[in-house]
């Protein structure tokens, strides 16, 4: 099958009935969508196919020959989040993160078919999304930011000493 | 036929950690000789913020930048012994180790400090990453530099280690007494629930959570706001709806499935106000006591009394699931199993009570077998 997978064509053979997250996961080490209850209740393991998000542990991997997949990595890397990544970074909306890459494809989804939904639209698209930690309030501030186009500055860190910069003199150094 | 408004109150107090010597945490660290800082503790983070937490409380007592130190806990081998993360104990025991630990690093800074600037360690403050002496600010020397200075000119590992452990207070056989008093720094709470309950669905909307917290210092703020509002949810869920044995201790009709354990989805969220009140601790870190596992106790509680507060009826095992709540209106409109009143208190007499293991005749023949 050829599978386009973050941009990237992947021309494969593969079991057809796997589910799309294992070839994913075990067979393009692409380990962004998790494997949660692997039974499409928890919202995990969600990703983008053809920009409609899908429950990868339920989709046959057939169903994606031919596609282009998006998973949480096709957004954003660590050097350069994108703007719900950088939401979720400042908004404290991920604790354990393992229910964020799906919240954060599913919100991706939701805000490319409608930039400014409401509150209870963003609670309905993610009703399918479990989180166990966060109670799901800023997850919901998020989101709600970046629907009201905030912006965020990540570059105001402290930077680390620079070992360079230091000019002291040898005491008791062998001449 | 119609849906009633209520709303209940409960409170809680919450200790931290284990007592008798039950959980000890330790902590090394060592400054690299460009003054960054490297904290080894086994502390896990499980999504909680410890990490950040621990690395707050060690650049606040060194004072140093935040980013200057690493918390390491990629291993529990390398590390030193910390017993997990439970009970509500990360800030309070495995924050206290490395706050000791980061006391030492800090009395060997200043040592070293001292040598370099010809001053009395006594007489040195350390800020943002700068050893200065008190009442004279011109007379200073970057951490870094110092770090460097112990490296590469005495010959020395600016290091420190701390450790943790709530005191072994021995009973007394003869009359059960202690010598010292058992330490524990008590957290408070107290949740306001406001519920609708619909009378013909036996259905429970929680419309609203206030919840307060005592946590003593609030280190991080926005993190202890996320244990609340995250335990609030949790505590949504068992009163409402989640139960891994319906007919426990009958293993029947037990879910088998992630799907078919209800836990509560975005759309259960109700509008939540979080209160952090901070009195502090005579002996936790910057005064912290804690939050965490107390975060998800208050509100089956609370969600109980808004439903006698709705409906009029106590329904006195959760969760609070419709089957629950339309047996219970039967039996108050049949006049069986009100609760008694004493004085102000509402008593649950036997037959009502739960028995933690079900049905009284079972309890009773497990007693005796």
């Amino acid at each position: 099958m050829r599978i386009t997978v973050n941009g990237k064509l992947r021309e494969l053979i593969c079991d057809p009935l796997q589910p799309l997250l294992y070839l994913l996961r075990e067979e393009l080490d692409v380990t962004g969508p998790k494997a949660g209850c692997q039974q499409g209740s928890c919202g995990t393991c969600t990703v983008l196919v053809d920009g409609e998000p899908r429950r990868s542990c339920l989709l046959p991997s057939v169903l994606a020959d031919g596609t282009e997949v998006t998973t949480i990595e096709g957004l954003g890397d660590a050097a350069r989040l994108d703007t719900l990544q950088a939401a979720f970074h400042h908004y404290y909306g991920a604790q354990c993160g393992f229910c964020t890459p799906g919240m954060i494809m599913a919100a991706h989804a939701l805000l490319e078919r409608n930039p400014s939904p409401t509150r209870s639209e963003i609670q309905t698209a993610l009703g399918g999304h479990i989180c166990r930690c966060t109670g799901y309030v800023k997850i919901l501030d998020a989101i709600e930011a970046v629907v009201r186009g905030e912006t965020f500055d990540e570059s105001d860190r402290t930077p680390h000493p620079d070992p360079a910069e230091h000019e002291v003199a040898m005491k008791g150094a062998p001449a | 036929m119609a849906k009633h408004r209520g709303r209940g109150i409960s409170t809680i107090e919450y200790p931290t950690g284990m007592n008798q010597n039950g959980d000890p945490s330790q902590a090394w660290i060592k400054v690299k000789p460009d003054g960054r800082v490297d904290v080894f503790a086994g502390t896990v983070d499980i999504g909680q913020g410890s990490k950040t937490v621990h690395t707050q409380i060690v650049a606040d007592t060194i004072g140093v930048p935040y980013d200057w130190v690493t918390m390491d806990n990629s291993n529990t081998d390398s590390s030193p012994v910390c017993t997990g993360t439970f009970a509500s104990r990360g800030t309070f025991i495995g924050g206290n180790a490395v706050r000791f630990a980061a006391d030492q690093v800090k009395g060997r800074i200043l040592e070293i400090a001292a040598k370099e600037l010809e001053a009395a360690a006594d007489d040195l403050e350390i800020d943002n990453g700068l050893v200065s002496v008190s009442g004279a600010p011109e007379r200073n020397i970057s951490v870094s530099d110092v770090a460097a200075a112990a490296t590469w000119g005495h010959g020395e590992l600016l290091t420190g280690t701390g450790a943790a452990l709530k005191p072994y207070a021995p009973v007394d056989p003869e009359t059960g007494q202690v010598d010292i008093v058992p330490h524990s720094a008590i957290s408070y709470a107290a949740c306001v629930a406001d519920v609708d309950v619909d009378d013909e669905t036996g259905e429970v909307t929680v419309l609203r959570l206030i919840q307060a917290y005592d946590v003593g210092r609030a280190i991080n703020p926005t993190l202890v706001e996320g244990q609340i509002e995250g335990g609030a949810m949790m505590g949504l869920g068992l009163g409402l709806l989640e139960s891994s044995y319906p007919y426990y201790p009958d293993v029947e009709h037990r879910g088998s499935q992630f799907g078919t354990y209800l836990a509560p989805g975005i759309e259960d969220l109700p509008e939540i106000e979080s209160v952090i009140l901070e009195n502090p601790s005579a002996d936790g870190p910057f005064g912290a006591k804690a939050i965490g596992e107390m975060a998800n106790n208050a509100q089956p509680g609370a969600i109980a009394n808004a439903v006698y507060d709705a409906i009029g009826v106590w329904v006195t095992e959760a969760p609070l699931t419709p089957e629950r709540i339309l047996r219970a209106l039967e039996q108050k409109n049949a006049g069986q199993h009100e609760p008694r009143r004493d004085g102000k208190r509402v008593v649950f007499d036997e037959e009502i009570s739960i028995n933690a293991v079900g049905d009284r005749d079972s309890a009773l023949s497990f007693q005796a077998g």
